[in-house]
Protein backbone atom coordinates (compact mmCIF):
# COMPACT_ATOMS: atom_id res chain seq x y z
CA UNK A 1 0.00 0.00 0.00
CA UNK A 2 0.66 3.58 -0.55
CA UNK A 3 0.98 6.04 2.10
CA UNK A 4 1.90 9.64 1.11
CA UNK A 5 1.13 12.72 3.12
CA UNK A 6 2.21 16.28 4.02
CA UNK A 7 2.09 17.07 7.69
CA UNK A 8 2.26 20.01 9.76
CA UNK A 9 2.72 17.87 12.97
CA UNK A 10 6.27 15.79 14.20
CA UNK A 11 6.03 12.27 12.50
CA UNK A 12 6.36 9.52 14.67
CA UNK A 13 8.36 6.93 13.58
CA UNK A 14 6.63 4.12 15.49
CA UNK A 15 3.79 4.51 13.39
CA UNK A 16 5.90 4.51 9.76
CA UNK A 17 6.70 0.90 10.73
CA UNK A 18 3.89 -0.09 11.69
CA UNK A 19 2.69 0.63 8.28
CA UNK A 20 5.49 -0.45 6.48
CA UNK A 21 5.07 -4.37 8.75
CA UNK A 22 3.90 -7.03 6.00
CA UNK A 23 4.33 -10.78 7.18
CA UNK A 24 5.27 -11.84 4.25
CA UNK A 25 8.51 -9.13 4.04
CA UNK A 26 12.23 -9.60 5.77
CA UNK A 27 13.05 -5.83 5.05
CA UNK A 28 12.50 -2.51 5.93
CA UNK A 29 14.27 0.36 5.07
CA UNK A 30 13.35 3.76 6.45
CA UNK A 31 15.23 6.98 5.36
CA UNK A 32 14.54 10.03 7.81
CA UNK A 33 15.72 13.24 6.81
CA UNK A 34 16.15 15.44 9.54
CA UNK A 35 16.85 19.43 9.73
CA UNK A 36 20.38 20.73 10.17
CA UNK A 37 22.10 23.36 12.39
CA UNK A 38 24.51 24.41 9.65
CA UNK A 39 24.71 25.72 6.43
CA UNK A 40 28.11 27.46 5.01
CA UNK A 41 29.45 27.81 8.70
CA UNK A 42 26.19 29.73 9.38
CA UNK A 43 23.85 28.59 12.32
CA UNK A 44 20.46 27.57 11.39
CA UNK A 45 18.34 28.91 14.03
CA UNK A 46 14.98 27.52 12.30
CA UNK A 47 13.45 25.89 8.90
CA UNK A 48 10.32 26.21 7.18
CA UNK A 49 8.80 24.06 4.58
CA UNK A 50 6.36 25.09 2.33
CA UNK A 51 4.16 23.18 -0.84
CA UNK A 52 2.31 23.38 -3.96
CA UNK A 53 -0.02 20.97 -1.70
CA UNK A 54 -2.17 19.16 -4.43
CA UNK A 55 0.76 19.16 -6.68
CA UNK A 56 3.44 17.62 -4.26
CA UNK A 57 1.00 14.66 -3.53
CA UNK A 58 -0.21 13.93 -7.30
CA UNK A 59 4.27 14.08 -7.75
CA UNK A 60 4.66 11.53 -4.59
CA UNK A 61 1.83 9.40 -6.16
CA UNK A 62 4.10 9.41 -9.24
CA UNK A 63 7.51 8.06 -7.12
CA UNK A 64 5.40 5.39 -6.16
CA UNK A 65 4.11 4.33 -9.16
CA UNK A 66 7.71 4.46 -10.34
CA UNK A 67 9.03 2.60 -7.59
CA UNK A 68 6.70 -0.19 -7.87
CA UNK A 69 7.59 -0.30 -11.79
CA UNK A 70 11.11 -0.99 -10.67
CA UNK A 71 10.91 -2.91 -7.81
CA UNK A 72 7.65 -5.00 -8.30
CA UNK A 73 8.02 -7.08 -5.20
CA UNK A 74 7.59 -4.21 -2.79
CA UNK A 75 4.49 -4.17 -0.54
CA UNK A 76 4.35 -0.74 1.56
CA UNK A 77 5.85 2.18 0.42
CA UNK A 78 5.70 5.57 2.77
CA UNK A 79 6.82 9.22 1.80
CA UNK A 80 5.61 11.63 4.13
CA UNK A 81 6.98 15.36 4.24
CA UNK A 82 6.58 18.28 6.64
CA UNK A 83 5.16 21.32 6.30
CA UNK A 84 5.66 24.50 8.09
CA UNK A 85 8.06 25.59 10.47
CA UNK A 86 10.44 22.05 12.06
CA UNK A 87 12.61 22.50 14.33
CA UNK A 88 16.89 21.66 14.24
CA UNK A 89 17.20 17.99 14.03
CA UNK A 90 13.54 17.19 13.73
CA UNK A 91 12.64 14.87 11.29
CA UNK A 92 11.13 16.71 7.95
CA UNK A 93 10.98 13.98 5.60
CA UNK A 94 10.41 9.91 5.89
CA UNK A 95 10.73 7.78 2.76
CA UNK A 96 10.40 3.79 3.31
CA UNK A 97 9.64 0.55 1.73
CA UNK A 98 9.33 -3.35 2.96
CA UNK A 99 9.74 -5.74 0.37
CA UNK A 100 10.23 -9.77 0.74
CA UNK A 101 14.07 -9.06 0.35
CA UNK A 102 16.30 -6.49 1.49
CA UNK A 103 18.15 -5.19 -2.08
CA UNK A 104 14.54 -3.83 -3.06
CA UNK A 105 13.52 -2.03 -0.14
CA UNK A 106 17.02 -0.51 0.18
CA UNK A 107 17.46 0.20 -3.23
CA UNK A 108 14.07 1.79 -3.94
CA UNK A 109 14.55 4.05 -0.91
CA UNK A 110 17.57 5.63 -2.33
CA UNK A 111 15.46 6.02 -5.49
CA UNK A 112 12.87 7.56 -4.03
CA UNK A 113 14.46 10.60 -1.68
CA UNK A 114 16.13 11.51 -5.10
CA UNK A 115 13.37 11.70 -7.18
CA UNK A 116 11.34 13.25 -4.31
CA UNK A 117 14.63 15.87 -4.41
CA UNK A 118 14.59 16.64 -8.02
CA UNK A 119 10.41 16.84 -8.22
CA UNK A 120 8.21 17.56 -5.67
CA UNK A 121 7.52 20.94 -5.55
CA UNK A 122 7.99 21.28 -1.91
CA UNK A 123 10.56 24.56 -0.87
CA UNK A 124 12.82 25.06 2.10
CA UNK A 125 13.51 28.45 3.66
CA UNK A 126 16.50 28.55 6.14
CA UNK A 127 16.76 31.54 9.14
CA UNK A 128 20.30 31.81 9.88
CA UNK A 129 21.18 33.36 13.44
CA UNK A 130 22.86 36.45 11.78
CA UNK A 131 20.29 37.15 8.93
CA UNK A 132 16.87 36.99 10.51
CA UNK A 133 15.46 37.31 6.62
CA UNK A 134 16.44 34.00 5.36
CA UNK A 135 17.06 31.95 2.58
CA UNK A 136 15.36 30.01 -0.12
CA UNK A 137 17.19 27.07 -0.91
CA UNK A 138 17.84 24.62 -3.86
CA UNK A 139 18.37 21.04 -4.25
CA UNK A 140 21.35 20.16 -6.26
CA UNK A 141 19.03 17.22 -7.60
CA UNK A 142 16.41 20.17 -8.78
CA UNK A 143 16.67 19.89 -12.75
CA UNK A 144 15.82 23.23 -13.74
CA UNK A 145 17.84 26.52 -13.58
CA UNK A 146 18.90 27.31 -9.42
CA UNK A 147 19.59 30.69 -7.70
CA UNK A 148 23.36 30.85 -7.83
CA UNK A 149 25.86 33.91 -7.21
CA UNK A 150 26.72 33.72 -11.28
CA UNK A 151 23.34 33.45 -12.28
CA UNK A 152 22.16 36.42 -10.43
CA UNK A 153 25.03 38.24 -11.81
CA UNK A 154 23.87 37.78 -15.42
CA UNK A 155 22.27 40.41 -17.21
CA UNK A 156 18.37 40.51 -16.73
CA UNK A 157 17.30 40.68 -20.25
CA UNK A 158 13.48 40.81 -19.41
CA UNK A 159 14.17 44.29 -17.43
CA UNK A 160 14.86 45.84 -20.58
CA UNK A 161 12.94 44.01 -23.35
CA UNK A 162 14.15 44.33 -27.27
CA UNK A 163 11.01 45.80 -29.21
CA UNK A 164 10.16 42.99 -31.39
CA UNK A 165 9.29 44.96 -34.32
CA UNK A 166 12.47 47.15 -34.71
CA UNK A 167 12.85 47.23 -38.87
CA UNK A 168 14.77 50.76 -39.50
CA UNK A 169 17.90 49.56 -37.53
CA UNK A 170 21.14 51.97 -38.45
CA UNK A 171 23.85 49.69 -39.69
CA UNK A 172 26.28 50.37 -37.22
CA UNK A 173 23.99 48.46 -34.58
CA UNK A 174 24.02 44.60 -33.96
CA UNK A 175 21.56 42.61 -32.24
CA UNK A 176 22.80 39.68 -30.47
CA UNK A 177 20.53 37.04 -29.63
CA UNK A 178 22.34 34.24 -27.85
CA UNK A 179 22.29 32.63 -24.83
CA UNK A 180 24.30 33.72 -21.46
CA UNK A 181 26.79 31.19 -21.39
CA UNK A 182 27.77 31.95 -24.78
CA UNK A 183 27.70 36.14 -24.18
CA UNK A 184 30.01 35.77 -21.47
CA UNK A 185 32.11 33.78 -23.79
CA UNK A 186 31.99 36.59 -25.50
CA UNK A 187 32.59 39.20 -23.08
CA UNK A 188 35.38 37.62 -21.47
CA UNK A 189 36.83 37.28 -25.16
CA UNK A 190 36.61 40.44 -25.57
CA UNK A 191 37.89 41.47 -22.21
CA UNK A 192 41.02 39.12 -22.67
CA UNK A 193 41.50 40.79 -26.10
CA UNK A 194 41.90 44.46 -24.95
CA UNK A 195 44.04 43.58 -21.95
CA UNK A 196 46.24 41.68 -24.12
CA UNK A 197 46.49 44.87 -26.55
CA UNK A 198 47.38 47.32 -23.66
CA UNK A 199 49.86 44.85 -22.82
CA UNK A 200 51.36 44.74 -26.52
CA UNK A 201 51.26 48.83 -26.31
CA UNK A 202 53.25 49.17 -22.82
CA UNK A 203 55.95 46.92 -24.77
CA UNK A 204 55.82 48.71 -27.69
CA UNK A 205 56.28 52.06 -25.58
CA UNK A 206 58.56 50.66 -23.11
CA UNK A 207 61.47 49.23 -25.71
CA UNK A 208 60.79 52.25 -28.26
CA UNK A 209 63.98 53.46 -28.39
CA UNK A 210 65.97 50.28 -29.20
CA UNK A 211 63.53 50.01 -32.03
CA UNK A 212 64.45 53.84 -33.29
CA UNK A 213 67.76 53.68 -32.75
CA UNK A 214 67.54 50.40 -35.60
CA UNK A 215 64.85 51.69 -37.74
CA UNK A 216 65.25 55.22 -37.38
CA UNK A 217 62.96 56.32 -39.98
CA UNK A 218 59.91 54.19 -40.10
CA UNK A 219 59.35 54.35 -36.16
CA UNK A 220 59.34 57.77 -36.26
CA UNK A 221 55.64 58.49 -36.39
CA UNK A 222 55.40 55.90 -33.53
CA UNK A 223 57.59 57.68 -31.55
CA UNK A 224 55.60 60.67 -31.19
CA UNK A 225 52.57 58.80 -30.16
CA UNK A 226 53.50 57.06 -27.34
CA UNK A 227 52.47 57.90 -23.99
CA UNK A 228 55.60 56.41 -22.34
CA UNK A 229 57.65 59.31 -20.76
CA UNK A 230 60.16 57.15 -19.83
CA UNK A 231 62.18 54.63 -22.06
CA UNK A 232 64.96 51.95 -21.76
CA UNK A 233 67.84 50.90 -23.85
CA UNK A 234 67.25 46.84 -23.88
CA UNK A 235 71.03 45.10 -24.04
CA UNK A 236 70.81 41.62 -24.57
CA UNK A 237 72.83 39.98 -21.98
CA UNK A 238 76.04 37.97 -22.85
CA UNK A 239 75.87 34.52 -22.92
CA UNK A 240 72.34 34.69 -21.94
CA UNK A 241 69.45 33.75 -24.32
CA UNK A 242 66.76 35.38 -23.13
CA UNK A 243 67.54 37.57 -20.34
CA UNK A 244 68.02 41.44 -21.25
CA UNK A 245 69.57 44.35 -19.18
CA UNK A 246 67.73 47.42 -18.79
CA UNK A 247 71.19 49.59 -19.69
CA UNK A 248 69.70 53.14 -18.83
CA UNK A 249 66.21 54.69 -18.77
CA UNK A 250 65.87 58.14 -21.22
CA UNK A 251 63.77 60.74 -19.94
CA UNK A 252 63.09 62.52 -23.52
CA UNK A 253 59.89 63.95 -23.07
CA UNK A 254 60.60 66.45 -19.76
CA UNK A 255 60.58 69.82 -19.69
CA UNK A 256 63.95 70.41 -19.71
CA UNK A 257 63.73 68.86 -23.35
CA UNK A 258 62.01 71.92 -24.71
CA UNK A 259 64.19 74.76 -27.06
CA UNK A 260 66.08 76.97 -25.09
CA UNK A 261 64.50 75.43 -21.99
CA UNK A 262 68.10 76.00 -19.72
CA UNK A 263 69.01 80.16 -21.13
CA UNK A 264 64.86 80.92 -20.63
CA UNK A 265 65.06 79.36 -16.96
CA UNK A 266 68.52 80.75 -16.15
CA UNK A 267 66.59 84.39 -17.37
CA UNK A 268 64.20 84.00 -15.01
CA UNK A 269 65.73 83.13 -12.35
CA UNK A 270 68.99 85.33 -12.13
CA UNK A 271 68.32 87.88 -14.64
CA UNK A 272 67.40 90.84 -12.25
CA UNK A 273 70.55 89.88 -9.95
CA UNK A 274 73.02 90.75 -13.30
CA UNK A 275 70.85 93.99 -14.48
CA UNK A 276 73.00 96.14 -12.35
CA UNK A 277 76.85 94.83 -12.75
CA UNK A 278 79.13 96.32 -14.14
CA UNK A 279 81.75 93.94 -15.60
CA UNK A 280 84.71 96.00 -15.26
CA UNK A 281 84.20 96.68 -11.24
CA UNK A 282 85.58 93.68 -9.07
CA UNK A 283 83.73 94.49 -6.13
CA UNK A 284 80.73 93.97 -8.19
CA UNK A 285 82.46 90.39 -9.28
CA UNK A 286 82.40 89.94 -5.92
CA UNK A 287 78.80 90.72 -5.93
CA UNK A 288 78.06 88.32 -8.63
CA UNK A 289 79.86 85.59 -6.17
CA UNK A 290 77.80 86.67 -3.39
CA UNK A 291 74.16 86.34 -5.70
CA UNK A 292 74.95 82.92 -6.42
CA UNK A 293 75.70 81.58 -3.04
CA UNK A 294 72.77 83.35 -1.45
CA UNK A 295 70.77 81.66 -4.21
CA UNK A 296 72.10 78.37 -3.93
CA UNK A 297 72.16 78.73 -0.09
CA UNK A 298 75.50 78.48 0.62
CA UNK A 299 76.96 80.34 3.56
CA UNK A 300 80.23 82.53 2.49
CA UNK A 301 83.09 81.66 4.69
CA UNK A 302 85.64 84.28 4.74
CA UNK A 303 87.98 85.66 1.85
CA UNK A 304 89.39 82.46 0.76
CA UNK A 305 87.47 83.28 -2.77
CA UNK A 306 88.74 79.43 -4.46
CA UNK A 307 87.36 77.81 -0.97
CA UNK A 308 84.25 79.96 -1.75
CA UNK A 309 84.13 78.66 -5.30
CA UNK A 310 84.92 74.95 -4.05
CA UNK A 311 81.48 75.28 -1.82
CA UNK A 312 79.57 76.08 -4.94
CA UNK A 313 80.61 73.21 -6.99
CA UNK A 314 79.43 70.85 -4.38
CA UNK A 315 76.45 72.41 -4.15
CA UNK A 316 76.04 71.86 -7.65
CA UNK A 317 77.12 68.47 -7.70
CA UNK A 318 74.49 67.71 -5.09
CA UNK A 319 71.80 69.52 -7.04
CA UNK A 320 72.68 67.78 -10.12
CA UNK A 321 72.66 64.35 -8.30
CA UNK A 322 69.37 64.97 -7.14
CA UNK A 323 67.69 66.49 -10.05
CA UNK A 324 68.75 66.97 -13.66
CA UNK A 325 66.50 70.18 -14.07
CA UNK A 326 70.13 71.34 -12.04
CA UNK A 327 72.38 71.19 -15.13
CA UNK A 328 72.13 74.73 -16.54
CA UNK A 329 73.95 75.94 -13.32
CA UNK A 330 77.22 74.29 -14.30
CA UNK A 331 76.85 76.33 -17.10
CA UNK A 332 76.48 80.22 -15.05
CA UNK A 333 79.35 77.89 -12.64
CA UNK A 334 81.93 77.78 -15.64
CA UNK A 335 81.39 81.46 -16.08
CA UNK A 336 81.91 82.69 -12.97
CA UNK A 337 84.80 81.07 -12.28
CA UNK A 338 87.05 81.66 -16.09
CA UNK A 339 85.93 84.98 -14.74
CA UNK A 340 87.80 85.13 -11.07
CA UNK A 341 90.71 82.73 -12.53
CA UNK A 342 91.61 85.85 -14.35
CA UNK A 343 91.42 88.16 -12.75
CA UNK A 344 93.41 86.86 -10.20
CA UNK A 345 96.01 85.72 -12.65
CA UNK B 1 -7.10 32.56 -36.43
CA UNK B 2 -9.95 33.22 -33.91
CA UNK B 3 -8.77 31.31 -31.15
CA UNK B 4 -5.18 33.11 -31.22
CA UNK B 5 -6.95 36.44 -30.43
CA UNK B 6 -9.13 35.03 -27.51
CA UNK B 7 -8.06 35.87 -24.04
CA UNK B 8 -9.07 33.90 -20.79
CA UNK B 9 -8.50 34.43 -16.55
CA UNK B 10 -6.75 31.74 -14.91
CA UNK B 11 -5.51 31.74 -11.37
CA UNK B 12 -1.58 31.77 -11.05
CA UNK B 13 0.33 30.73 -8.15
CA UNK B 14 3.03 31.92 -6.42
CA UNK B 15 5.40 29.99 -4.16
CA UNK B 16 8.69 30.65 -2.11
CA UNK B 17 10.98 32.93 -3.60
CA UNK B 18 8.48 34.33 -6.36
CA UNK B 19 5.50 34.70 -3.32
CA UNK B 20 7.76 37.02 -1.85
CA UNK B 21 8.47 38.66 -4.40
CA UNK B 22 5.51 39.32 -6.18
CA UNK B 23 3.68 39.73 -2.73
CA UNK B 24 0.90 37.29 -3.07
CA UNK B 25 0.48 33.29 -3.40
CA UNK B 26 -2.42 33.55 -5.92
CA UNK B 27 -3.43 36.06 -8.60
CA UNK B 28 -5.77 36.09 -11.58
CA UNK B 29 -4.11 36.88 -14.88
CA UNK B 30 -5.47 37.47 -18.79
CA UNK B 31 -3.77 35.57 -21.13
CA UNK B 32 -4.08 34.81 -24.75
CA UNK B 33 -5.03 31.48 -24.35
CA UNK B 34 -2.99 29.76 -27.05
CA UNK B 35 1.03 31.11 -25.88
CA UNK B 36 4.33 29.45 -25.99
CA UNK B 37 4.71 29.29 -22.75
CA UNK B 38 7.59 31.06 -22.20
CA UNK B 39 5.97 34.27 -23.42
CA UNK B 40 3.55 33.36 -20.61
CA UNK B 41 6.67 33.22 -18.41
CA UNK B 42 7.91 36.45 -19.24
CA UNK B 43 4.64 38.11 -18.94
CA UNK B 44 4.41 37.07 -15.59
CA UNK B 45 7.96 37.52 -14.56
CA UNK B 46 7.37 41.55 -15.59
CA UNK B 47 3.65 41.65 -14.42
CA UNK B 48 4.44 40.00 -10.69
CA UNK B 49 8.47 42.00 -10.63
CA UNK B 50 10.10 38.83 -10.49
CA UNK B 51 12.75 39.85 -12.29
CA UNK B 52 15.89 38.94 -9.70
CA UNK B 53 14.52 35.28 -10.60
CA UNK B 54 13.78 35.00 -13.78
CA UNK B 55 16.84 32.81 -14.66
CA UNK B 56 15.26 30.10 -11.82
CA UNK B 57 11.63 29.53 -12.73
CA UNK B 58 9.68 26.87 -14.75
CA UNK B 59 6.22 26.65 -14.82
CA UNK B 60 3.53 24.05 -13.91
CA UNK B 61 -0.07 23.97 -15.45
CA UNK B 62 -2.82 22.56 -13.78
CA UNK B 63 -0.38 20.50 -11.20
CA UNK B 64 2.09 19.26 -14.01
CA UNK B 65 4.90 20.44 -15.20
CA UNK B 66 5.65 22.15 -18.62
CA UNK B 67 8.73 20.00 -19.54
CA UNK B 68 9.27 22.08 -22.21
CA UNK B 69 8.79 26.01 -22.06
CA UNK B 70 9.43 26.35 -25.83
CA UNK B 71 6.16 24.32 -26.81
CA UNK B 72 2.91 26.08 -27.18
CA UNK B 73 -0.03 25.74 -24.32
CA UNK B 74 -3.86 25.75 -24.77
CA UNK B 75 -5.59 27.39 -21.77
CA UNK B 76 -9.11 27.32 -20.61
CA UNK B 77 -10.58 29.71 -18.35
CA UNK B 78 -9.86 29.08 -14.57
CA UNK B 79 -6.93 27.26 -15.59
CA UNK B 80 -3.96 27.12 -12.80
CA UNK B 81 -0.44 27.86 -13.57
CA UNK B 82 2.06 27.96 -11.08
CA UNK B 83 5.03 29.70 -10.70
CA UNK B 84 7.97 27.12 -9.45
CA UNK B 85 10.93 28.48 -8.35
CA UNK B 86 14.14 25.40 -7.87
CA UNK B 87 12.60 23.11 -4.98
CA UNK B 88 14.41 22.33 -1.93
CA UNK B 89 12.49 19.67 -0.66
CA UNK B 90 13.39 16.46 1.68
Amino acid sequence: MDHIQLLNDKIDINLIHQLLIDQSCGACSVFLGTTRDNFEGKNVISLEYEAYENMALKEMGKICTDLRVRWPSLKHIVIYHRLGIVPVSEVSVVIAASAPHRVAALESVNFAIDQLKSRVPIWKKEVYEKDLIGEWKANVECPWPQYSKTSLRTFEFFSCKIDQKTENIPDKLVQIRVDDSELNRRVKCFLKRKRDEINLYNIHDFKQLSTNTELADSSESEVKYSCARTQSSLVKQQQSKSHLKVRREIDNSGPHVRPNYSSQLNKLTTAQHYKNDSFENSMLRNSRLRNIEEYMCVTSDGDNILNRIKNIENKILLLESISPEYKYFVSIFIIVYQMFILSNS
Amino acid sequence: MERDTSFVNINVLFFAKSRELAKTSRAEFTVKSVLIARNLLNQLIDRFNLNTISNNLILAHNENYIENLDTEINLQKGDEIAVIPPISGG
